[in-house]
């Protein structure tokens, strides 16, 4: 071939490429402006988060993985074979293919079909919905019908099974703390302060901000002897030493919601406490986790607070680690010397913290409250650290619905889900009780338990925190 | 920085390659698993670190290179290495 006739047949080959890739790309805008199927709008309607990935109409019916070695002319003529489309490959998966089916038959029949060349093929599954991470509530009207009598009218307070269960959803009838019965008593007071010592809080959720703290203007500014004056408005961000306590993570708004989301707003979730005010310390960042130090700055911050007339009087911290620091004790201490409750969570671990301590729930303080978590069956959570010397007593904390970033809602397991329910009634104990003092606090939130069996040899108390006995007279 | 599995992996390759102070070429993988991890330092927090105690999941990416093997983990936004000559460290946050 000489030189002329390479270029003209390079140029040809060129042109067809671009009429090729063009054609391409029109069907995938064509693909793109087909309508949303009812399925998609569903998604779409009902969660506000992320929906990663999920099957409808136009999608491909199954995935399969060719072995490797199975050439692509191999698979074409396997497609053709089966009247099937290789509608694309994935990228960074060797020989994954998504196949769309032209007769529109079953997908687990398609999936089959690939599954039985074993030769050829790896595995094959259908294109399955992947829901998106947020749960899948039902409608309101129905949620409002299953509420027990005088129940708050918040949507979702048929999954929060913490508050009231129902037995539903494979859970053990009136496994919670029995709010309902509590809320009879109290739901709680803007007078008293909680401190949720976290990633911050999401202090602009609509279902959060009624029961924010900001500072009063008759307190003054916060004044670091180092870093100066503080505009605390809305609490403390000991991570990066700003005044803004906004949350960049999600964990600590869950936490807020479990003790504080306003109650009876026709929104959301409801709190343990339908009013009260959620202090936002921040000092763990956006990752979830943070350093002592930035801990006792924030820790320094409430103590400062509440001798500047601010109403502190619970901070709650669903986080923790095995290394013991004595500076840390030190301003849990110095917090419970200014009547400030420290309840904290017994860590995930699934170990004994009689043997293996988790901190600052171990810290021995008169102040300090330590936290196991328990499923919807009453049983211990698989992951809930435990300890008969060193654990005080157990919550619900095992697929908690709370409230999330970006206005969400969402479920979590932790004894970080535990630790806020513990937090909420000492704060409806207070609402009841002004003048109690942190050491009788104490003593009646370590009494007032559902003894369970399981838990014998567990948790010191031997059971489940009830808020109904933690305020009965 | 946002991770998917693939790109927790390949971070996880370079860092190592790093630390040995080999080329990537002699970093093999010898698993990657989906799994819950029991806190958002993953389980493996670095000295002095406190870590929020709710279950987080992502992904836990064993290596290998001269024999020997070493761990690390991911989520979505981390990425650490655990145990690593006695201590935990974070790579990428």
């Amino acid at each position: 071939m000489n030189r002329n006739n390479f270029l003209i047949h390079f140029a040809i080959a060129l042109v067809l490429i671009t009429i090729a890739g063009v054609l391409g790309q029109i069907d995938r805008w064509r693909s793109g402006l087909r309508p949303a199927t009812s399925e998609t709008r569903d998604l779409a309607r009902n969660n506000s988060g992320e929906a990663k990935q999920f099957r409808a109409d136009a999608e491909p019916e199954v995935l399969v993985r060719f072995k490797s070695g199975v050439s692509r002319s191999e698979i074409e003529r396997l497609a053709r074979r089966f009247n099937d489309r290789i509608e694309d490959r994935i990228e960074y998966v060797r020989g994954l293919k998504s196949i769309d089916d032209l007769d529109n038959a079953d997908p687990e029949t398609v999936a089959a079909q690939y599954r039985a060349m074993a030769d050829l093929v790896d595995y094959a599954h259908p294109n399955y919905k992947i829901e998106a991470d947020l749960p899948d509530f039902r409608p309101v009207a129905e949620r409002r019908d299953e509420a027990p009598v005088n129940s708050p009218n918040d949507p979702y307070f048929n999954d929060q099974w913490a508050l009231f269960n129902s037995g539903e959803n494979g859970g053990k009838s009136r496994a919670d703390i029995d709010a309902q019965k509590a809320w009879e008593q109290t739901k709680g007071s803007e007078e008293v302060v909680v401190a949720v010592l976290d990633t911050g809080v999401d202090y602009t959720h609509p279902d959060l901000v009624a029961n924010m703290w900001t500072r009063p203007d008759n307190v003054p500014q916060y004044t670091d002897a180092q870093l100066g004056a503080f505009n605390d408005r809305f609490g403390f961000n000991a991570q990066s030493n700003l005044a803004d306590p906004m949350d960049d993570n999600g964990h600590g708004t869950h936490c807020a919601g479990v003790i504080g989301a306003e109650g009876d707003n026709d929104l959301g979730i409801t709190g343990v406490n339908w009013n009260v005010q959620i202090m936002p310390l921040k000092f763990l960042g956006r990752g979830g986790f943070g350093t002592t130090k930035d801990a006792i700055e924030a820790i320094n911050y409430a103590i400062d607070r509440k001798q500047n007339g601010v109403n502190v009087r619970i901070i709650s911290a669903s986080w923790g680690s095995t290394q013991y620091s004595k500076a840390l004790e030190d301003a849990i201490r110095a917090a419970g010397e200014n009547g400030i409750l420290f309840i904290a969570a017994a860590g995930n671990s699934s170990t004994n913290n009689d043997s293996r301590p988790h901190y600052p729930s171990n810290y021995d303080l008169p102040n300090v409250i330590s936290v196991a978590a328990l499923d919807r069956n009453d049983s211990l959570s698989s992951f809930s650290n435990y300890g008969a010397k060193t654990v005080h007593v157990a919550a619900p904390g095992r697929d908690i619905v709370s409230t999330w970033l970006k206005e969400s809602f969402r479920e979590a397991s932790g004894t970080s889900m535990a630790t806020p329910h513990v937090s909420g009634i000492a704060a409806l104990m207070i609402a009841a009780d002004p003048e109690i003092t942190v050491e009788t606090l104490r003593k009646r939130l370590l009494a007032a338990t559902d003894k369970i069996d399981s838990l014998n040899g567990k948790v010191v108390s031997g059971g489940r925190i009830n808020a109904a006995k933690a305020l009965a007279k | 920085m946002k991770f998917d599995e693939k790109s927790a992996v390949e971070r996880s390759k370079k860092d190592l390659a790093e630390r040995l102070g080999v080329p990537e070429s002699e970093i093999s993988v010898k698993r990657v698993a989906s799994t819950e991890f029991p806190d958002m330092s993953l389980g493996a927090p670095e000295d002095g670190e406190m870590a929020a105690q709710m279950i987080a999941t992502g992904w836990k990416i064993g290596l290998a290179s001269k024999g020997k093997e070493y761990e690390y983990r991911a989520d979505k936004y981390q990425l650490r290495l655990k145990d690593f000559k006695g201590r935990n460290h974070v790579i990428v946050y």
